[in-house]
């Protein structure tokens, strides 16, 4: 029994309960995994609508024989990324500005919550480059093994490796740079 | 302590280490306090990023997404059946071309024999008519394209 290719088989023959079926399953994380490559709340709300439509669109070339979560989650990379590129075509690598108080991330209940749980924390990965929040939500927030990961993003083990290490010492490297011994979490 | 592993740490507080480096760097931390500090630290940290706040998609993105996909089916079923419906009626215009050379070569035959006298070639008369024929169709053609251009940007 496997409902993902259900309903990817559903979508396959223009049946839109089986979009509906990958979205409830799928929503959450691919929601949370565009937040942090993105950055920006109201780019991750488009590039989320433009992956199902992609999604819909390519289901024909979705081989059943394998997990649909690494294929979704390719797809709204590549749409993620070309956006982001559109956006500040510099680099992916660029450290982002802080989100400007008042902005999509002033939501008061968010907002409370992230301060409780922490904030500083939070902030400091939000300041980081996109492919850095990248690799961390991959691998803490969707606890893609290594191998998944490297996958997810495209390349060898060895420079998944290299990058979930990078991202981890330049948000040690900004914590530190907050301040000293306090709590991150 | 010598062969510290400070630049292990963060990838085994990750879970990024293979079997061996794991258990040299577990062997390490048992006799170094300096690395073992260290890798608290950074495990607290690992712990912290798979707490962090999670945002959700709103109610109004998920119905969004669901119309702009059922819409774009729409959209794709309707071009399917009007190519279905091109290609018949192409089909049937060649059928209707063909047939009406021989209704056309009779035709113009007989009216020839009752008058007396030539109509001109039956090949004129025929690249007439179907040059008339082809002009009006694509004149509606266009004009259905618009149409439906003029729809779309109003939908």
């Amino acid at each position: 029994m496997d409902p993902d290719g259900d309903d990817a088989a559903r979508l396959r023959r223009g049946d839109t309960a089986g979009l509906a079926g990958l979205l409830s399953r799928h929503q959450d994380r691919l929601f949370r995994y565009l937040r942090r490559l993105v950055g920006d709340e109201a780019v991750a709300e488009d590039a989320f609508q433009q992956t199902w439509l992609k999604v819909a669109e390519r289901i024909g070339r979705y081989d059943r024989s394998r997990p649909f979560a690494p294929w979704l989650f390719a797809v709204a990379r590549n749409l993620a990324l070309d956006q982001l590129r559109r956006r500040q075509p510099e680099s992916l690598e660029h450290v982002a500005e802080p989100p400007a108080p008042g902005g999509p991330e002033a939501d008061p209940l968010a907002h409370a919550v992230a301060r409780q749980r922490g904030a500083r924390l939070a902030d400091a990965v939000a300041g980081l480059a996109p492919l850095d929040r990248e690799v961390l939500s991959l691998r803490f927030e969707e606890d893609l093994g290594l191998p998944e990961l490297a996958e997810t993003l495209g390349v060898p083990l060895p420079t998944a490796k290299a990058r979930l290490y990078r991202a981890l010492a330049r948000l040690r490297g900004r914590l530190l740079a907050g301040g000293p011994a306090e709590e991150w979490r | 302590m010598s062969d510290h592993v400070t630049d292990r740490l963060a990838l085994a507080a990750a879970g990024g280490l293979d079997p061996a480096e794991e258990s040299r760097v577990e062997a390490h931390l048992a006799g170094c306090a300096s690395c073992a500090k260290d890798a608290a630290e950074w495990r607290r940290l690992a712990e912290g990023l798979g707490r962090l706040p999670a945002p959700r998609p709103s109610r109004a993105l998920l119905a969004r997404t669901m119309e702009a996909v059922e819409r774009r089916f729409a959209e794709r079923s309707e071009r399917a059946w009007n190519q279905a419906a091109l290609g018949f009626l192409v089909a049937f215009a060649w059928t209707l071309a063909v047939v009406s050379w021989l209704i056309l070569d009779l035709v113009t035959g007989e009216l020839a024999l009752r008058l007396g006298r030539p109509l001109g070639t039956t090949a004129t008369w025929y690249a007439a008519y179907v040059a008339a024929g082809w002009l009006t169709a694509g004149a509606a053609a266009v004009l259905l394209g618009r149409s439906a251009r003029e729809e779309g940007r109003t939908v």
